[in-house]
């Protein structure tokens, strides 16, 4: 074992080390002198210098990276249940708007429709809406949301953008109650378009109408126009009612069976037009069936 | 207080029937809740004041439904007296045997009504159909047990007795007639 003493540099090795640190650091003035006042050029100090330290920057930022990634991902993982909040409130305030956009649309070319009609028909006539149906499954009728004040009566045309609808049977002075003319007990005056053959449209309850009273002997077929026929008032002539969509030639009795499809839709009725002329109805008679449309 | 808290309650029965279950003006599968009212009140509650509840809903049905007035009187009377009967007479009350009933009921007094409105106005009406009429007693069937669950509730407010749903079938220890 040496002795704490001997450990002790001498006075020679001792200014040989700063003879080395002076050297050194000389040298180190003299690079930078040279690089700083000389060409400037990146000698090959430089390059080596560049490469010595270019692993350890790389590693730092990496790890720096890493961890400013790693602290990004939490950051963003805090705030990700909000954002996710905030998208599906979004999408949910769009598919709302986008929903009363379509319904915007499907409500102006019903209305636009109508306001068509109302233009090209000339007639008095007065919008409403229907607001309550019948659900019983033995007649059809709904109820608008207009009535006496509004110029209502009983008996009065409805129609819309299509067609024909029904005739007003009931009102109370804001609202009315409408029997469509799908409902078995409607019955009106039409023409066929085509033949003016006049004939009776009853309904069946179903999605489609009877044409009663047409001779054999008059030319019919699929397709062929239905229209109102004008006669008693209650219909001004030549409103669509529909289009012939089956003829049956039964080999006995003297009229077809003809069915026809209303020009209606019944399934998306909405809109309605009530055509406010004056009708002479009356009250009741014998067997009651002027009370009936 | 039970009549006109049954009377609101049937009114929003009706409400909903002629509006929000009738998609369109021409659909036939819209539930008759009032039926379920109707058999809720001939098992569960006396003559006096369920008649007066069903007189008048009845009577504003017919405002809101239907060419012939009178008809759904008949119907809310006949069933009320016809399921009242049968729950006297059933050996056993209970709910799960009382609910197809109801069903039963609805079929055979509509039939009797249709059959009866048929002679005084045939041109009227639309063509009886029974698979369209076994739907609605579905209908009616199907919407008992929630409605008869939700009357009970309501029935059990009005007395003061907060329990909620818990008990909602009127059941004693003795399933047969006590």
């Amino acid at each position: 074992m040496r002795k704490k003493g001997s450990r002790k540099p001498t006075g020679k090795f001792r200014a040989l080390r700063l003879i080395l640190l002076i050297g050194f650091l000389l040298t180190m003035a003299l690079i930078f002198l040279v690089s700083t006042l000389g060409n400037q050029k990146f000698g090959p100090l430089h390059e080596l210098l560049l490469e010595a330290a270019g692993p350890v920057q790389n590693l730092f930022a990496r790890g720096s990276n890493a961890i400013r990634s790693l602290k990004q991902n939490y950051v963003d993982l805090l705030s990700v249940k909000q954002d996710n909040k905030r998208l599906s409130e979004e999408l949910q305030e769009c598919r709302n708007l986008s929903y009363k956009n379509r319904e915007a649309l499907a409500t102006n070319t019903r209305l636009r429709k109508l306001l068509d009609f109302k233009e090209t028909a000339d007639l008095p006539m007065v919008a409403a809406r229907i607001i309550g149906k019948d659900p019983s499954v033995w007649f059809k009728n709904v109820i608008i949301d207009r009535g006496a004040r509004d110029g209502v009566a009983r008996g009065m045309a409805v129609v819309n953008g299509d067609g024909v609808v029904g005739q007003v049977f009931a009102v109370s002075p804001n609202y009315a109650k409408v029997l469509l003319m799908v409902a078995p007990s409607s019955a009106m005056d039409v023409l066929l378009q085509k033949s003016r053959v006049r004939g009776i449209l009853k309904g069946t309850g179903g999605l489609t109408c009877r044409l009663d009273y047409i001779q054999k002997t008059v030319k019919i077929k699929e397709g062929d126009q239905v229209v109102t026929a004008g006669y008693g008032g209650i219909f001004p002539t030549g409103l669509p009612i529909g289009v012939v969509s089956r003829v049956v030639r039964n080999r006995r009795g003297m009229f077809l069976e003809i069915e026809v499809k209303p020009a209606v839709d019944f399934t998306t009725l909405e809109d309605l037009l009530v055509i406010e002329q004056e009708l002479v109805i009356p009250e009741k008679n014998v067997d009651g069936q002027a009370d009936r449309p | 207080m039970f009549v006109i808290v049954f009377f609101l309650v049937g009114l929003f029965l009706i409400i909903a029937q002629t509006t929000v279950f009738m998609i369109n003006p021409v659909w036939d599968g819209a539930p008759d809740l009032y039926f379920v009212l109707v058999a809720y009140l001939a098992y569960r509650h006396d003559i006096l004041r369920s008649l007066i509840i069903l007189f008048s809903l009845s009577m504003l049905f017919d405002v809101l439904s239907g060419l012939v007035l009178g008809m759904y009187p008949a119907l809310f009377i006949l069933g009320f007296f016809f399921l009242k009967l049968m729950s006297d007479r059933l050996p056993v009350r209970e709910s799960y045997y009382q609910v197809p009933m109801i069903g039963v009921g609805f079929l055979l007094v509509h039939w009797l009504v249709y059959v009866c409105m048929s002679f005084a106005v045939p041109s009227l009406l639309v063509p009886w159909s029974w698979p369209k009429m076994f739907i609605r007693a579905g209908l009616v069937i199907f919407f008992a047990f929630p409605l008869f669950r939700f009357f009970e509730y309501i029935n059990r407010r009005l007395q003061g007795n907060f329990t909620g749903f818990s008990k909602g079938r009127l059941r004693s220890g003795n399933r047969y007639r006590e």
